[in-house]
């Protein structure tokens, strides 16, 4: 941390008391990727820059972040790849466990980062709000009945913001995969839990990565990422035994505790059983989950703009805080995930539709006046 | 709608991906109808392979519900001759000696030792005696599978009938690491499966729900919503639960979104039909916000409405017109000619019958006024 009263003692007479600095730029003593938040709190980027600014800078580095999958899409796995691929360009150290029998097959999926251009610039400033063709000056007079969309950091100085956000975070081209030689490195390991009938090897694995990992007051942060596929899929031998998988996670987050590590792990919500489900959600520190949107549905149409861009929702239920009592309360909790020209993937806030005067009166009426299934606010 | 379903399973799988999956998921209620749409899903693609438009060259059958000959008579019945059928479909017979217990008593008869897994029983039916073993299953279907002849790469289609039955011998984790290896197996080109989700724990159906890539569901045509179950005796209940269902496809697109197809199927005869119908407005409620206050009337409330008593003189009822004249007693009144009876009859006895429907008796002041005539203010004016 930066060094405070540095200016104590010149000014004499005045309390040496004097604020300290928290650079977010501060790269000197952490290695890149890491981001120092208040409260003695670091972050790591999700690779999905929306994400990091909803959750409120990141990952935080020693908790546990769960997803719940939807086993209509497969959303989660989009969330995966940007988090394994942002730790393989910040080489980061990576443990990956799948049920699957190659898993190192999957490390061949992970995004490759977009090479930035001013035009990625441009787009991402502006935000949703305008149109594809990206003119910055509005010669008509438009009627901003949408005016959330423009607010926001966008209001911040571009430029300073452009670079620190490129050092910390990236955007990923979801067509292009990452670069061979980046995956070859030594500190990637890959774990199958379709094999076997315990979730021991695993167990082993992963605190054999976490001793490497363990955090040092005054230490350099190197930031490790652990990121786990489906914990109780079907198809792993483990998987009814509920009990044994519960303190797994629970070991699993004493040991990410008191690391420098982020745990991922995505599991179908639907294949446990309720009580189970509720434990499961209680040990997550920081709780997503992915809701599937149904094809050509008139009436979603009509409610939310943007529909036909959407591939599905995201669902903010709990954000991980740490060394606070202040709990983190989000404006919105819903978010619609849209792909940006098929290659970007982008969060956003859900936006109710105009209310059309020659539509049925029941469906727009209703969407102003009451919050949507997902508790979602839908506010214009 | 079936013909989706059976295209989307005819087209196989792209480079690169896992072959897709339909779970074709029936209740107790329509255990039959399920039975058959399964079957004609079978037949369906069975025809495409022989017709050479599919991307499978034949069709692996594994049958645990149903004998092989019910396969046949089925596809028969259906067009396909007895020579394709043997070109293009292979069947796994897991119904006519599962465990083995079979061979076991004829080789005790007979005095015979060996006792093999897996035995040729007609041209293109192989017997499989062993189907707690779900590693020895798996191989089979694939050498199956195999058999097909070709150029090329051989791709064939798997259809299992059904889960629910091989769930007696099998655990749950052991199937589905069959069917997502059968899934990544990289000569199947789709597989289907059948499963009577209300047999075993609703977190195992869904586990088989979603290691599919598409959901098609056979709800009972009719539930009764006190019992939700059939009243036994009543014979018109049952007998359209048996011979309709409501068939409900939930198609796992690969952007992720999911598209709803509905239809109703009819069993006519040894056949089953599919018949589309409007697409049920149910289906996409429950992702609306829910209505806070309801704009609409319902058919009931429509007619309340019109039932209402206006408080207007000409109610159209054929009521007399009554003018107060201020005389209140009853005895008096009878023997005025100018009040009717009936009239001051019903004042003093309203009070004291407390009748439940309220009623609006009006009397005008006088004669000179009138009729509706308070009622707009504005007639009183003299401009």
């Amino acid at each position: 941390m930066a060094a405070a009263g540095a200016s104590g003692g010149q000014t004499i007479g005045r309390s040496s008391f004097s604020r300290v600095a928290v650079s977010t730029a501060a790269s000197s003593s952490t290695s890149a990727g890491v981001k120092l938040g208040p409260n003695g709190a670091a972050f790591v980027s999700s690779g999905i820059p929306d994400l990091d600014r909803i959750l409120g800078g990141g990952f935080l580095l020693g908790s546990v972040v769960m997803v719940m999958e939807d086993s209509d899409a497969p959303h989660h796995l989009l969330l995966l790849r940007s988090f394994m691929a942002q730790g393989v360009v910040h080489k980061q150290p990576l443990l990956f466990a799948g049920p699957m029998k190659e898993p190192r097959l999957f490390l061949g999926t992970l995004p490759a980062p977009v090479a930035s251009s001013k035009e990625d610039g441009r787009q991402r400033v502006m935000g949703a709000g305008t149109s594809s063709d990206g003119r910055t000056s509005d010669e008509a007079l438009r009627i901003a009945w949408q005016y959330k969309k423009y607010f926001g950091e966008d209001k911040t100085s571009h430029a300073e913001h452009k670079n620190n956000k490129q050092e910390f975070s990236n955007d990923f081209d979801l067509r292009k995969s990452l670069e061979r030689h980046l995956l070859n490195s030594q500190n990637i390991e890959c774990v199958s839990t379709q094999d076997g009938d315990t979730l021991g090897e695993l167990q082993d694995r992963c605190s054999t990565f976490l001793s490497k990992h363990l955090r040092k007051d005054g230490g350099n942060l190197n930031a490790g990422r652990i990121a786990i596929q489906s914990l109780c899929a079907p198809q792993c031998g483990y998987f009814e035994k509920d009990w044994d998988m519960v303190s797994f996670i629970r070991s699993l987050k004493a040991m990410v505790r008191s690391s420098n590590v982020v745990a991922v792990i995505t599991f179908p919500n639907a294949i446990l059983s309720n009580s189970f489900c509720k434990r499961w959600h209680h040990l997550a520190d920081t709780l997503l989950s992915i809701k599937a949107i149904p094809d050509e549905d008139k009436d979603l149409a009509k409610l939310l703009t943007g529909y036909q861009d959407m591939v599905g929702f995201l669902h903010v239920h709990k954000v991980a805080q740490t060394n606070s009592q202040v709990p983190v309360i989000l404006e919105a909790s819903t978010f619609s995930l849209k792909l940006r020209k098929r290659r970007s993937l982008v969060l956003e806030r859900l936006n109710q539709a105009p209310v059309d005067g020659s539509a049925g009166p029941s469906h727009a009426a209703s969407g102003s006046c009451s919050s949507s299934s997902q508790g979602s606010q839908l506010d214009f | 709608m079936a013909e989706a379903a059976v295209r989307y399973l005819r087209d196989g799988r792209l480079e690169g991906e896992h072959a897709p999956a339909l779970s074709v998921s029936g209740s107790l209620q329509c255990c039959p109808l399920a039975a058959r749409a399964m079957l004609h899903v079978t037949a369906a693609l069975a025809s495409h392979a022989a017709s050479g438009k599919s991307q499978a060259r034949g069709l692996v059958i594994v049958a645990f519900d149903r004998s092989p000959q019910v396969y046949l008579d089925f596809m028969r019945r259906r067009g396909l001759d007895p020579n394709t059928f043997n070109r293009c479909v292979r069947i796994l017979d897991c119904y006519s000696d599962p465990i083995g217990w079979k061979q076991k008593i004829q080789s005790q008869q007979h005095q015979e030792s060996s006792v093999e897994p897996c035995s040729m029983d007609k041209e293109n039916v192989t017997i499989f005696r062993s189907v707690k073993d779900v590693d020895k299953l798996m191989c089979s279907i694939i050498d199956l599978g195999r058999g097909f002849e070709g150029e090329d790469k051989i791709y064939f289609t798997i259809a299992i009938d059904s889960i629910s039955s091989m769930l007696k011998d099998a655990s749950v984790s052991s199937i589905s690491g069959l069917l997502s290896n059968l899934r990544s197996h990289d000569q199947t080109s789709s597989i289907f499966w059948l499963i009577h989700s209300d047999l075993h724990e609703p977190k195992f159906s869904r586990a088989f729900e979603c290691l599919s890539t598409m959901v098609a569901s056979v709800e009972p045509a009719v539930v009764d919503s006190v019992y939700e179950e059939e009243i036994p005796g009543n014979m018109s209940f049952l007998e359209k639960n048996y011979s309709n269902a409501k068939f409900y496809v939930r198609l796992k697109r690969r952007n992720g979104r999911v598209k709803h197809l509905y239809e109703e199927l009819h069993v006519e005869g040894n056949d089953v039909k599919f018949i589309s119908s409007s697409v049920s407005a149910e289906v996409n409620q429950n992702l609306l916000p829910k209505v806070q206050f309801n704009l609409e009337l319902s058919e009931k409330e429509r007619s309340d409405r019109a039932n209402v008593v206006l408080p207007f003189e000409h109610q159209g009822k054929g009521e007399p017109i009554r003018i107060y004249d201020g005389r209140r007693s009853l005895p008096e009144a009878q023997q005025d000619p100018n009040l009717t009876a009936s009239a001051i009859l019903d004042e003093v006895k309203l009070p004291k019958s407390a009748t439940s429907k309220g009623e609006i008796h009006y009397i005008r002041d006088s004669d000179d006024e009138q009729p509706d005539s308070d009622e707009d203010p504005d007639d009183d004016l003299d401009i």
